[in-house]
């Protein structure tokens, strides 16, 4: 019976061509789609789940409540981690510090002669303490973590090792050199660490090596006042403790070690985070490249699901439609003694054909398409299309797929009366689906609107936010980072000479920070020797060029008169405003005190320019210079011949700095990344978007065909009767346009309230217009009826006398 | 072998009932060969549809073997019907996509009967009518005589008691209506009760029996 089933349902696939191209095409891209967000879901899913203590590991951060709101930080002061181990002695805890920008140099030879072979890992450096391999679990190679009591040891990755030493068997017992002057000795290898970890571990210095080196890396010992995202905590939790409790001892632990005044108006607690959450919560981030919001997951299910849906609407209207052409044969089976049920089975298996095939399509576009991946997710490991999991989601997916789009089909066709299907009197009037067939194409153009929707608010909000104006100007400005230590600091003014003398610079300024950065430095503040305000400062430490390097204007006073350590400070606008004061005068020669700092003049008010990306609004912001901390060098370079400028520049650096590393990007590049996940995102939509319209220009375009066939006979005599062309194409499209008015109702409220609440990560956003809402029904418009048009204009065409011949 | 009691047949339309059946009263036994006549509408399709549970009818009692049809559960009025029952259209019916030997087979596979067995009585039963080089042709490469008599082997070959058979030549010139009449009147000496529905005297006369239907009631 199978065997019949099948070959009845192959020679189906094969007489009706067109509607099964149209079919296997639209369910095989619903499926691509669905298959490849499914996998990119998976994967942000599945950070860390290879830590056998999965659920046991907790990260400690810091909350810092303000009258105004709390900040969080993933990090947490130094001393705490020796005060934990004391107060909460049931958990594990285990310290590990980033550095960032920092230089390897690697000893080559049997002398292990520190020569030219410099690194800056992008990824960071840690200092790791041997506690961290008790909480967390890696394979190591070479060693185990006890050689990370010791002081001047690293392990390395293996691809690290690789790349350093060639061969990672021969890594052990070499030397490298951090930053110029700390000679570390590798003491063990470990395996690389799967790319789905926020904890990207390829250099680890023994943490006994960053006490010894505590003032080059901003390690402060007893810095209970400091909290630095770079030094984080983490903890493994006993099977029997629960995590209240724990988070209880914290609040206890964080009233004892914080209450101190120093710390000003704000409140800060320590709270236990789950592992599980790492990668999700926005409110911190990781050592990985990125975090990813829950929202954006479900974003992205929603897109899939949406497609998928798209797909089988298609699939339940044109069998639908075709049904009225089998009801012949299915009278005869009934005849032949069919029950219901075998036939109901029989229209199933058939759809399950077709949902197979489209299948197997699906998995060669997926693969296909699995490379580009990587510009909608931050995913820069190959994914895999051969696992359990993704094979066990497309045989899911062919079951469901099949159920929900055979279902309605298989109880129509198998609920046929056999005398009137033998007397050819089923027409699609009494197949039931009419009014079916149309709800399910005003939810495929609801769906399709709804991403239109999507797609242009995005795009609309992205170049928003390209063209925005910072407050100041980041065009053609090179950003070099380097070390804040003392030898580079004491070159710096020569090296400014240097490049000032070349004609493509126009300016040169050295600084911790560019105007827009997501490196936060804040701290309690007093103004005009009155207490601490209630909220935090900003702090950005730059030389006196830095405001014509970078184009910021001052609103009063000037800007500070150049000095190597910090005495006069500029403020920005809205600093003003949080202290209420209107006349910027006022502020000029005023006093301000930043954290423990002694009091210093405000000499100047700079017009407020965004201090961080858009998402964020601006932060009050205290601008002093301090050379000891300036890491990073601004140049303005003029427009022309700039590969000519940055081989310049880069030649002066390795005449200044042979010993260091050269690395240098644009600011606008910078600008650009951070807003790497709504790019991703637009485009996204702008993919899916296109996706969903051609599905359902697919669906309304088989509908339309089959229409066409249908009204063939109804075409030739209004013909005769003396319609135009253009009143039977007025025919045709006058439905399928109401069918799209209802739709765009369902669209635009739905369509609004989801961006909506997309653009709530953005401070400064655009507004959603009624242009948004017309474009996207103009072009919904636009798209049925080049589709409806196509057939409507053929079937109105004809001859009438050749379509009434049969009669 | 089939009893009818009073049976009523009618469709509403607005607030008219009309009527298809109205109070008929037949016996048949096994063995008869009846032919159905009477001019169109006079519902003898409905009364074939009717005796071959194609069909229900509003009123009235249906005995079939001493089954009473009307009160059975569908699968069983399905079980009973696959069993006693073959069906000839005028139009054929054949399954367009499927060949000669498959549209003979399919009544076999909805009685599940193994393949070994099912390859066995199609080929008898192609032997029979002598269309073997035709089976694996579709149906639309056949003449309507030659699809007509695959029909007719395709109702046969789950060895029916009762044929129905609704203008079976209908659709067929003379000359092969008379092939079609000739292979009925064997099968009836055979043993095959036989029912026909028909417009033609000539044909009707191939019968033992005539019924006259006028306006959905028996003429005598």
């Amino acid at each position: 019976m199978l065997k019949n089933y099948f070959k009845i349902a192959w020679r189906n696939i094969l007489r009706h061509k067109g509607y099964s191209v149209i079919n296997i095409t639209g369910l095989a891209i619903g499926i691509a789609a669905c298959l490849l967000l499914f996998m990119v879901v998976k994967y942000e899913l599945s950070y860390e789940k290879f830590q056998p203590a999965y659920s046991q590991i907790y990260h400690v951060v810091t909350e810092d409540k303000f009258a105004e709101g709390s900040t969080f930080n993933s990090g947490i002061p130094v001393p705490a981690l020796e005060a934990l181990r004391v107060d909460i002695p049931q958990v594990k805890f285990a310290g590990i510090n980033a550095i960032y920008g920092s230089q390897v140099t690697v000893g080559t030879g049997s002398d292990h002669s520190f020569t030219d072979k410099k690194f800056i890992e992008k990824a960071g450096i840690f200092f790791c303490e041997p506690q961290f391999f008790d909480v967390f679990s890696y394979q190591w190679l070479v060693g185990n973590s006890a050689v990370l009591k010791e002081p001047n040891t690293v392990v390395l990755s293996k691809k690290i090792a690789e790349k350093y030493f060639s061969d990672w068997h021969q890594a052990t017992g070499q030397f490298i050199k951090l930053d110029n002057s700390i000679t570390v000795k590798v003491a063990g290898v470990l395996a690389d660490v799967p790319a789905n970890s926020d904890f990207p571990l390829g250099v680890l210095i023994s943490f006994e090596t960053l006490k010894a080196n505590g003032e080059n890396y901003n390690y402060q010992a007893d810095g209970w006042g400091s909290t630095s995202s770079n030094f984080q905590i983490y903890a493994q939790l006993p099977p029997t403790v629960k995590v209240a409790a724990i988070d209880k001892e914290l609040i206890k632990f964080s009233e004892a070690h914080y209450s101190n005044e120093q710390f000003g108006a704000s409140k800060k607690t320590n709270f236990l985070q789950p592992l599980s959450q790492l990668h999700f919560d926005t409110r911190f981030e990781g050592f990985g490249n990125h975090i990813t919001s829950t929202s954006t997951l479900w974003t992205l299910s929603l897109i899939g699901i949406f497609i998928i849906i798209m797909a089988c609407i298609n699939f339940i209207n044109l069998s639908t439609a075709q049904a009225v052409g089998r009801s012949k044969e299915i009278g005869i089976r009934k005849v032949l003694g069919s029950m219901r049920s075998q036939l109901f089975i029989q229209v199933m298996g058939e759809t399950g054909l077709i949902v197979m095939i489209a299948a197997i399509f699906a998995i060669v576009v997926a693969a296909i398409c699995l490379p580009f991946i990587k510009h909608i997710a931050s995913i820069e490991e190959p994914l895999s299309l051969l696992n359990f999991q993704t094979l066990g989601f497309i045989a899911g997916i062919i079951i469901i797929v099949t159920v929900f789009s055979g279902l309605y089909p298989s109880l129509i066709l198998s609920g046929f009366k056999p005398v009137l299907a033998l007397k050819n009197k089923i027409t699609s009037a009494s197949v039931g689906g009419i009014s079916l067939r149309r709800g399910l194409v005003v939810m495929q153009f609801a769906i399709s609107q709804i991403l239109i929707i999507g797609t242009i608010v995005a795009i609309t909000q992205m170049n928003f936010v390209r063209k925005a104006d910072l407050g100041f100007n980041k065009e053609a400005i090179v950003l070099l980072s380097g070390n804040a230590d003392s030898i580079v600091i004491a070159k710096q003014p020569v090296f400014k000479q240097q490049l000032l003398q070349n004609p493509g610079i126009v300016s040169v300024s050295f600084n911790t920070d560019p105007p827009s950065s997501d490196n936060i430095w804040s701290s309690n503040f007093a103004y005009n020797h009155q207490p601490d305000e209630k909220y935090p400062i900003s702090m950005k430490f730059a030389d006196a060029d830095y405001f014509t390097t970078f184009g910021l204007h001052l609103v009063a006073g000037r800007v500070y008169a150049k000095s190597d350590t910090t005495n006069e400070v500029v403020v920005n606008e809205t600093v003003l405003k949080k202290l209420g004061i209107k006349n910027p005068e006022e502020v000029i020669g005023k006093q301000l005190r930043a954290g423990n700092n002694k009091w210093n003049t405000i000499v100047g008010v700079v017009k407020d320019f965004k201090t961080s990306s858009l998402k964020k609004s601006i932060a009050p912001l205290v601008l002093a210079q301090n050379s000891r901390y300036y890491a990073q060098t601004a140049i303005k370079i003029r427009s022309n011949n700039v590969a000519k400028t940055q081989a310049m520049i880069q030649a002066d650096w390795d005449k200044f700095y042979p010993e260091y590393a050269y690395t240098s990007s644009f600011m606008e590049d910078n600008i650009a990344k951070f807003y790497q996940q709504e790019n991703q995102l637009s485009l996204l939509y702008k993919i899916f978007a296109g996706l969903a319209i051609l599905i359902s220009c697919l669906g309304l375009f088989g509908l339309v065909s089959f229409m066409a066939v249908q009204k063939t006979k109804e075409v030739g005599i209004r013909k005769v009767l003396g319609a135009s062309v253009g009143n039977i194409v007025f025919l045709f499209s006058k439905e399928f346009t109401i069918l799209i008015g209802i739709a765009c109702l369902i669209a635009i409220p739905a369509g609004y309230f989801m961006m909506d609440k997309w653009l709530q990560d953005f401070v400064y956003k655009i507004d959603i217009g009624v242009g948004v809402f017309i474009i996207s029904i103009v072009l919904s418009l636009v798209i049925a009826w080049l589709t409806v048009g196509y057939k409507a204009v053929k079937a109105a065409i004809v001859n009438p006398v050749k379509s009434l011949r049969t009669e | 072998m089939i009893q009818l009691r009073k049976i009523f047949k009618w469709v509403n339309t607005g607030s008219n009932r009309t009527f298809l059946l109205k109070d008929i009263n037949l016996d048949i036994a096994e063995g008869e060969f009846v032919s159905i006549m009477g001019p169109s509408g006079s519902g003898k399709s409905t009364l074939l549809n009717i005796i071959g549970m194609l069909d229900e009818a509003n009123e009235g009692e249906y005995n079939f073997l001493h089954e009473t049809v009307f009160k059975l559960r569908e699968k069983d009025r399905s079980a009973l019907y696959k069993q006693y029952i073959g069906f000839v259209f005028q139009a054929y019916h054949l399954i367009d996509e499927l060949t000669v030997y498959e549209n003979i087979e399919t009544p076999l596979i909805y009685q599940n009967i193994k393949s070994a067995g099912r390859k066995a009585m199609v080929a008898d039963i192609l032997d029979r009518f002598n269309i073997v080089g035709k089976k694996d042709l579709f149906p639309a490469q056949l003449s309507g005589g030659q699809q007509q008599l695959v029909g007719i082997a395709r109702a046969l070959i789950a060895k029916p008691k009762l044929l129905l058979a609704d203008e079976p030549t209908g659709n067929l010139n003379s000359k092969q209506g008379e092939e079609i009449m000739e292979l009925f009147k064997t099968l009836n000496e055979e043993g095959v009760t036989i029912i026909q529905v028909t417009h033609s005297e000539k044909n009707a006369a191939y019968g033992k029996r005539i019924i006259h239907l006028l306006d959905g009631r028996i003429e005598n």
